[in-house]
């Protein structure tokens, strides 16, 4: 695999981010993240603003070009395939425990979880460590396919003992690498690799 | 200790509470239920010495065998069906339940003894075959995922039983057995070992609890909502949850099992409706929800079944409830006796009383205003602001001190930054779960998902008033305002309750004393309530702080601390209810 098509991608993912975090989620070495990305706006393919990168538009469009090269072999592989269907699967769930996580449903009306009910957030993380003890086993197929997909099944496990360790954050919070920062960025590489868009 | 004639298994008849640690906490409720003479379907309950001696040996304990078909013997006695056969087939309810509940302990598998025998029984006695073909889709499903711990494969609902069992087989790699008591034999042992699962083994070491006190099982007989007219399910709440009104509120589906009114496939009808078809069920009910109430000292959710004219109550805790609810029910429970006054301060916290008092829409306004679009409610709050449809059109704009309301067909991590830089967001596809929906929770933006497609682009560039909570964009910027914490009665009655309890005073900005105040929104790092502690303690000459992170927890603490005589915050109750909360002898957090 070319580093250049995986530093872009990883920027994809991780849209403004640094070369440390493009570098965490492809797996990378963040210096030399670095020099492809400082190449990349060289070349007009990525644009910098005080430290953080960000994909122009036309080299966006390039790189969604590129996935069928990249990735065709494992887009006939029956194992990998298998697993990605799991993978939406198990998404249907995550989506809407996080909902549950972020709502509570009060005789049929939703209304926003302040968090304020312990026990419900305790069984709402207690669900997530359930959905992801099977889930891990999507991840493992995944990685044996695509072994750099590792990163995500660490990721989810780290932010998981967290959540679970009383640090709620760690659920949802969108800036933070939280359960569902990262579930989302290995769904969104997944669409990628398949070539398809997201739903909703 | 003679093995073989250990009792593993006890009846939870109400005739005796046995201590939680030998039953856990789901059993404990059930007996408490029975011994308070309220209607439970049958139960009996493995102990947790039972788990303890499994998790000793690797097998089950010398007697629980023939000790487990006698408990089922019992339930088939008292519900007169029979477990595995016609023609009124026994099915079970299979639950874990410590005496501390904690994480990773298996989930409830329902159904259990649903096989194609059984499956047969069932649609004769609910003359409803593709109820019964649901239900044992629905239990290989459960079956699967909580007992063989698989993701399941979609089981297309035209195939037939045992091809789903094969696509679970190949899926899970393991077997779900035809014959009931096999069923029984693996969730039982399923149960048991969730007592070492990595979640559970986390939570005892994280919270001191032992590792050798295992799980109980708690073993019940299903009834049935379905069977006839007579027949339904739902759920009541002894108070409204959502505006706190001291009746009863609930919702009824007759002709009904538990999981369509969760499925949302069916519309369920007011409480009242059971007045035509189950008029003394609902009498009981009622009864029920006072009695249950005053025992356990809080507002309750009760779920129930009426099986042909009988009332059975499934399960019952304190209700979830919403801000305005929280405030009515502590309030009228601590006027009617029911619980005192420092309880009543513990039912409420600082954040929902925030809630209550953020600036929200006047009705008048909105009524007299153009709606542009509308959609589901996915976050309540209101936003004002410019249309924009591109993400990083709304990061640079934000920046430049423009209020932006981000308008998107739908959101993906691409729209994070516009999202976090937006004062409301609007979608035009997507459910309460979808991205938008999600992201936008967690940043406490009022969102508005699902306006129709090719709804939103038009309005880019003009100036809108999103309230999340009615799903509706209006034209222009309508009028804001907070409602005002003096006018509510019992938001005053809280007011007095937590004055009384600490002996720090809070003013609005109005009201406060000019001399001797603290303003830390002139000290660099007290907007953070972590850094707020050390600077609110090396004060010097004041007697109150105003700004910064005053009105947080750690504020409103270290003001106590320090001694201080007031803090100025509006709302005042708020930071009050915290001061109340800090100075109460066991920590309001329960």
């Amino acid at each position: 695999m070319q580093d250049m098509h995986l530093a872009l991608h990883g920027l994809a993912i991780k849209k403004h981010g640094t070369p440390a975090e493009v570098a965490a989620v492809v797996g990378l070495d963040p210096a030399r993240v670095e020099a492809l990305l400082t190449d990349a706006v060289a070349r007009g393919r990525a644009v910098a603003n005080q430290g953080k990168y960000l994909l122009t538009p036309t080299a966006r469009m390039a790189l969604d070009g590129e996935y069928s090269r990249y990735y065709g072999k494992l887009r006939n592989n029956a194992a990998y395939l298998a697993a990605n269907e799991a993978f939406e699967r198990v998404n249907v769930a995550l989506k809407s425990l996080i909902t549950d996580w972020q709502t509570l449903d009060l005789g049929g009306e939703k209304v926003p979880n302040d968090h304020s009910d312990e026990a419900h957030d305790g069984r709402c993380i207690d669900r997530l460590g359930a959905l992801h003890e099977r889930a891990d086993k999507v991840f493992a197929s995944l990685a044996e396919q695509l072994p750099r997909l590792q990163i995500y099944r660490d990721k989810l496990l780290a932010a998981l003992e967290k959540a679970e360790d009383g640090a709620h954050e760690w659920v949802s919070d969108v800036r933070i690498d939280s359960y569902h920062t990262v579930w989302f960025e290995l769904h969104e590489d997944l669409l990628r690799i398949a070539g398809r868009e997201r739903v909703e | 200790m003679n093995a073989s004639s250990t009792s593993w298994t006890l009846a939870l008849d109400g005739t005796a509470l046995p201590e939680k640690f030998l039953i856990g906490g789901k059993a404990w409720s059930i007996a408490r239920m029975r011994s308070l003479g309220l209607p439970v379907p049958p139960a009996f309950v493995i102990t947790t010495r039972a788990c303890v001696e499994f998790l000793n040996s690797g097998r089950f304990p010398q007697g629980l065998e023939q000790q487990l078909a006698d408990g089922v013997r019992g339930l088939e006695r008292q519900t007169g069906r029979t477990f595995g056969s016609g023609p009124q087939p026994l099915l079970l309810s299979v639950r874990s339940g410590a005496a501390v509940s904690m994480p990773g302990m298996m989930d409830t598998v329902l159904n259990l003894g649903i096989n194609d025998l059984t499956e047969r029984a069932l649609a004769g006695e609910c003359a409803d075959e593709t109820f019964a073909r649901d239900t044992h889709r629905r239990f290989i499903e459960l079956y699967a995922g909580i007992v063989l711990k698989a993701t399941v494969p979609e089981l297309p609902p035209g195939l037939t039983p045992p091809e789903w069992r094969a696509a679970v087989a190949s899926a899970a790699g393991a077997v779900i057995p035809e014959d009931v008591a096999g069923q029984l034999r693996g969730a039982v042992h399923a149960v048991f070992d969730s007592w070492n699962s990595r979640r559970a083994k986390r939570y005892r070491e994280h919270h001191g609890i032992a590792h050798d006190a295992g799980t109980a099982v708690t073993i019940q007989a299903m009834v049935f909502g379905n069977l006839d007219e007579r027949s339904g399910t739902g759920v009541l709440f002894s108070r409204n949850p959502l505006s706190g009104a001291p009746e009863p509120y609930g919702e009824y589906l007759p002709r009904a099992q538990g999981e369509d009114v969760v499925s949302g496939k069916f519309t369920p009808r007011p409480l009242a409706e059971m007045k035509l078809s189950v008029p003394q069920a609902l009498q009981e009910l009622l009864a029920a929800a006072q009695t249950l109430e005053q025992a356990n000292g809080d507002m309750q959710d009760i779920e129930f079944t009426v099986e042909r004219d009988r009332l059975y109550l499934l399960q019952t805790r304190a209700a979830k409830r919403a801000p305005l609810a929280a405030v009515c029910c502590a309030v009228d429970m601590a006027r009617e006796g029911r619980i005192d006054e420092a309880t009543a301060l513990t039912r409420v916290t600082p954040e929902q009383l925030r809630t209550l008092l953020s600036p929200q829409l006047s009705a008048r306004n909105a009524a007299a205003a153009t709606v542009l679009a509308s959609g589901e409610s996915a976050c309540p709050g209101v936003g004002i602001g410019v249309v924009v449809v591109d993400s990083d059109e709304a990061e640079r704009r934000a920046a430049n001190g423009e209020a932006i309301v981000l308008a998107r067909p739908t959101t993906s991590p691409n729209d994070l930054h516009g999202m976090i830089a937006a004062c409301a967001v609007i979608t035009e596809q997507g459910g309460t779960t979808s991205h938008a929906a999600v992201v936008s929770r967690a940043l406490g933006r009022p969102c508005i998902v699902g306006c129709g497609a090719g709804q939103l682009t038009a309005l880019a560039g003009r100036v809108v008033t999103v309230d999340g909570h009615a799903g509706r964009v209006y034209a222009d910027a309508l009028e804001v305002a907070a409602p005002d914490e003096q006018a509510n009665e019992r938001l005053r009655a809280l007011a007095a309750w937590a004055q009384a309890r600490t002996a720090l005073k809070v003013f609005r900005p109005a009201d406060a004393p000019r001399d001797g105040v603290a303003d830390l929104d002139k000290i660099p790092g007290a907007e953070d309530p972590e850094r707020i502690g050390q600077i609110i303690a090396a004060l010097t000459g004041v007697r109150g702080a105003r700004g910064g992170a005053i009105a947080s927890v750690e504020g409103v603490r270290a003001a106590i601390d320090k001694g201080l005589e007031f803090i100025v915050a509006e709302p005042v109750l708020p930071a009050l209810l915290t001061a109340a909360q800090v100075c109460a002898p066991t920590n309001a957090k329960k």
